[in-house]
């Protein structure tokens, strides 16, 4: 089967590449797009680090076929921070220490995004569940779960003021 | 695919043939075979099934994995197939040479031709109170199944009658434990019964030894777990 042309919305912007059949999602944002922040780890949908959003829920990267995604809306960890202003996850993650070496984070940080999303006030139980599938070695998950209820704190906090400036 | 090795040479997903609908009519479910688990999970129709789908992976897997995907999984895996087992589930299956209801159990044991798929799933809610579910694992989620029990033991004037009861982590397929079902026939739910019948299940059962677990400790802990799956202990 030759190439085709898929085109998906990465971050609210339209993406146009040519791609052999059977690739997927993740080797095209991290060979096509250069978008390296989904990580490959396990590449059988173990680990977890290729977490990235399709139409607003968590999915791994590593088992979608890109084609099989095509028009639909995906979102990875460089479409969060706005310029050099990091999203409330990023900076909890910094703040309490959730990030050891790094590999996990951008996986962790958007199966957040996705609870956040469906879920503002989280228990610690659902923050549990909602990361059971990405894979830690570092931290002992403890620092990231604090993470995550603090942003869901302060994405709160935050939340009546962008309402106030949309208005 | 995920390995990236060339040399495919057709791809076909089903993913976007709208076999994901499910549909609730009175006691009567038909799940489309494309229904990812997080949709079943979200029915609230189906809340028996939720605690079998929520040992199923994680949230995130479940938002890809599927019912009928879940059926031709190797044990294990396959928690929801164990289920559809014991509820005496159908599939519908279809063919250029036509559509046709296949029970599961059926293609739990001899799986569907090369040029067949499977469209929908469908089976009778059970009535309240006649479903049971247990799934061991290594942790509290995410886990493969060490063994998994799914009950259907529907009463009738407090006695049991026709149950079924399907095993996961007990062969390479889901299967039905006969022996200890039919044991149960006609008796009440109550210690005496499920310790008689859980010492039967090993009859149609081969645990085997893999990285989760050995054959001898499934075999083991086989009868506790069917014990706490039907006593709530």
């Amino acid at each position: 089967m030759p190439s085709t042309i898929v085109t998906l919305k990465v971050n609210g912007r339209a993406q146009e590449f040519l791609t052999r059949p059977g690739t997927t999602l993740l080797d095209a944002l991290r060979e096509s797009l250069n978008l390296t922040a989904a990580k490959k780890g396990c590449a059988q949908g173990t680990c977890g680090t290729c977490t990235v959003l399709l139409d607003g829920k968590p999915v791994f990267a590593c088992l979608v076929p890109v084609e099989t995604v095509a028009e639909r809306s995906i979102e990875t960890l460089e479409g969060l921070a706005t310029g050099d202003t990091l999203h409330p996850l990023q900076e909890s993650f910094v703040e309490l220490f959730a990030t050891q070496c790094g590999f996990c984070s951008s996986g962790m940080i958007m199966a957040a995004k996705g609870l956040l999303a469906r879920n503002p006030n989280p228990s610690r139980a659902d923050v549990v569940r909602a990361i059971s599938g990405n894979v830690c070695r570092c931290t002992g998950y403890e620092a990231i779960i604090d993470a995550v209820m603090a942003a869901a704190v302060k994405m709160k906090k935050s939340a009546p003021v962008r309402k106030k400036a949309a208005e | 695919v995920q390995a990236g090795i060339s040399g495919i040479g057709t791809l076909v997903s089903l993913g976007g043939c709208k076999l994901d609908k499910i549909a609730i009519k009175g006691d009567k479910i038909t799940i489309g075979a494309a229904a990812t688990l997080a949709a079943i999970g979200e029915e609230r129709g189906l809340a028996f099934l939720h605690a079998a789908i929520e040992s199923v992976g994680s949230p995130t897997l479940r938002n890809l994995a599927t019912i009928g995907g879940n059926l031709f999984t190797e044990q294990p895996y396959g928690d929801i197939a164990v289920c559809l087992l014991a509820l005496d589930a159908a599939a519908t299956v279809a063919t250029k040479r036509g559509v046709k209801k296949v029970p599961v159990a059926e293609i739990l044991k001899k799986g569907i031709a090369r040029d067949a798929i499977v469209t929908a799933i469908s089976f009778e809610k059970p009535e309240k109170g006649a479903w049971f579910y247990r799934k061991a694992m290594r942790r509290a989620a995410n886990s493969a199944s060490i063994v998994t029990i799914a009950a259907l033991l529907p009463q009738s004037k407090g006695r049991i009658a026709k149950p079924r009861i399907a095993l996961g982590g007990c062969g390479a397929k889901p299967v039905l434990a006969v022996k200890a079902a039919a044991a149960l026939e006609g008796q009440k739910i109550d210690r005496d019964a499920i310790g008689k019948a859980g010492a039967l299940l090993l009859e149609d059962a081969e645990p085997f030894t893999d990285a989760y677990a050995s054959a001898w400790y499934r075999a083991r802990v086989l009868p506790v777990h069917f014990r706490r799956a039907i006593l709530g202990e």
